[in-house]
């Protein structure tokens, strides 16, 4: 972070205890989920999730939602068997990532953040499902958190970037040159804070400080050029903050299309448009499960 | 609290679980061969369309369908069928807002900017594939709106070509059914048309802004004299083309376009694999491909 952006953004977040914390179980959690699954415990799990009745209850109630069911699941233990590893990693972060949003009075479209969120969560799974890079399931998760510091600046300065969303929807451009503008500094920036406060696994955060700047990525350069195309491809597609932003994107010029290539050489042959429209059918699914799940 | 929404993986399996893998079949058949894709959310229109199909040759199955459409002795004339069934109706005015949008907002501003540099105040459209007039009217009545302001001291051309006589016999009558104008907002339909019976006339303001020609996009020696376009369009047109005769036409295209210019095809038709010189470009909603300048700009003012 330059000197000029780190003293801007400390100016506002003087006390990053302001922050939610992360709730006590999600640190150990992730870890024991993180591990390879031959080394994963159940009971240890089990005994963490236990801690929290709401992430118990979640659980419980996702195992045995219409989608794993087969019988009734009754315990905390045959939740864990039933949804596994992935999906638990999922839960715990959609659930914790619901609960720290402002309850009331956002300075963004809460329905536009969460098909944003979880839009881009999915697209950046897809494709990188689509290229065959490793582990898609984590790069859902850098999708689903890669505007972390959206609700960071949503939290510690409601009034400001209420009036910086608005120009940004106003002049048609991104939140991101918004911020840059109108704060001096970007939710990449704060989200880093926040992330580095809450030691996320290193994908992650270099996802959150990235994603819009991926040429700087020093590390975890493939995830963050998914996750940008994958964050243009959602704010092209129906999936953004609820407005059009007036832009050209060409995939093939853009810096995060050649650190891809690198990781990925048959890249070149990936059809862009048609994935372009497979999205259009995620984009109303996501709307629907954003609709349910929200009741917006 | 309410639950946060879950994992991808499962919708996707669901809707893979909801549709016949015969139609996933026959998706990827018509993307294969004509370039028009349906996602997921358009399986049952696509279903429909091809039930139609299934019922005019009394076949049993969609399964049948699938071989006629793949084994049979008339299968290339039978996925013009289908294509038929697919595109039938679909032409209005106003038919693709994106791509409208992305034309006057984004596409337009940029290239007028960059001849204005060399003191060129002309632009030249061209509407490939003009059917019965419907887009290029729709063109005239957008630049109409901007020639006060945006086009002030611009001289700006509309030119339309079709193949098919009756078409453009109708282009240049400019009388549409309601079925024309249902996206056409009430702005427009008091300003640029006037009634006629049950139908809508075009007044002469808009009709003088087109030219109709009759070309064939397979004649070679003509579609050479088609040059100098800033911006072309040719919408489901193409799909009926097979791989060589639309990388040829497509060639030709891009050789009408000035460097710079933009080339639509329809809302969901690609051109992926048919053409090394065009760069597929995305806009709000809208794809499109662009013909290079000859040095291109470093971008350092790239969206991000």
């Amino acid at each position: 972070m330059s000197a000029p952006v780190d003293e801007a953004l400390r100016s506002r977040v003087k006390n990053l205890d302001a922050m939610p914390a992360m709730p006590a179980i999600l640190g150990p959690l992730i870890e024991c989920l993180d591990l390879p699954p031959e080394q994963i415990e159940i009971e240890k799990i089990t005994e963490l999730i236990a801690r929290d009745k709401s992430i118990a209850a979640q659980c419980l109630r996702m195992a045995n939602s219409a989608l794993f069911s087969r019988a009734s699941v009754q315990t905390i233990r045959g939740a864990v068997v039933t949804l596994g590893a992935m999906r638990l990693r999922d839960i715990l972060w959609s659930s914790f990532l619901v609960r720290m949003a402002p309850k009331s009075n956002w300075p963004l479209n809460p329905t536009a953040f969460w098909e944003h969120s979880f839009g881009c969560a999915l697209v950046s799974q897809q494709l990188a499902k689509k290229i065959a890079l490793p582990d898609p399931e984590k790069i859902y998760l850098c999708g689903l958190l890669h505007d972390l510091g959206e609700l960071v600046n949503s939290m510690l300065m409601p009034a400001e970037f209420k009036a910086t969303a608005e120009r940004a929807v106003l002049e048609s451009i991104s939140l991101y040159d918004a911020e840059k503008q109108s704060l001096g500094f970007t939710h990449c920036d704060s989200g880093k804070l926040l992330a580095d406060h809450w030691r996320l696994p290193a994908d992650i955060r270099n996802v959150i400080e990235f994603h819009h700047t991926p040429e700087q990525a020093t590390e975890s350069a493939a995830v963050v050029a998914v996750v940008n195309l994958s964050d243009f491809l959602c704010r092209l597609r129906g999936m953004g903050y609820g407005y059009d932003e007036l832009c050209e994107v060409d995939f093939h010029q853009a810096p995060a299309w050649n650190l891809l290539q690198k990781a990925v050489p048959h890249l070149a042959e990936l059809d862009v448009a048609r994935f372009t429209f497979e999205l259009d059918a995620e984009a109303e699914e996501i709307r629907q499960l954003v609709a349910s799940a929200f009741q917006t | 609290m309410p639950g946060p929404p879950t994992v991808a993986d499962e919708q996707s399996e669901r809707a893979a679980e909801r549709t016949d893998p015969t139609l996933i079949r026959i998706r990827d058949l018509v993307y294969k061969v004509c370039g028009i894709y349906m996602p997921d959310n358009k399986f049952y229109f696509l279903n429909d369309r091809c039930d139609r199909r299934v019922k005019t040759l009394k076949m049993d199955s969609l399964r049948a369908y699938y071989d006629a459409l793949t084994l049979g002795a008339d299968r290339e004339a039978e996925i013009r069928n289908l294509l038929n069934e697919i595109t039938v109706g679909e032409t209005c005015f106003f038919r693709s807002p994106q791509q409208l949008s992305a034309l006057r907002k984004i596409i337009l501003p940029k290239i007028m900017e960059a001849k204005k540099k060399l003191s060129f105040t002309r632009l030249k459209i061209w509407s490939a594939g003009s059917s019965t007039g419907e887009e290029p009217y729709t063109l005239a009545m957008m630049l109409l709106e901007d020639s006060a302001t945006m086009l002030k001291d611009w001289k700006w051309e509309i030119n339309a070509t079709d193949l098919n006589d009756h078409s453009l016999a109708k282009c240049k009558e400019g009388v549409y059914p309601g079925y024309a104008v249902r996206n056409t907002e009430p702005y427009y339909l008091q300003k640029y048309f006037r009634p006629d019976g049950q139908n809508f006339a075009l007044v002469p303001e808009v009709k003088s802004r087109v030219t109709f020609t009759r070309l064939n996009l397979h004649d070679e020696s003509k579609m050479l004299f088609m040059k100098g376009y800033d911006v072309i369009f040719c919408a489901n047109v193409l799909i009926y083309f097979d791989g060589t005769s639309k990388r040829r036409t497509v060639h030709h295209f891009y050789n009408g376009l000035m460097p710079g210019g933009y080339f639509f095809v329809g809302a969901s038709e690609s051109l992926y694999g048919v053409s090394e010189e065009f760069r597929l470009v995305h806009f709000p909603g809208a794809t499109a491909y662009y013909h290079p300048l000859l040095r291109e700009e470093v971008a350092d003012e790239r969206p991000r």
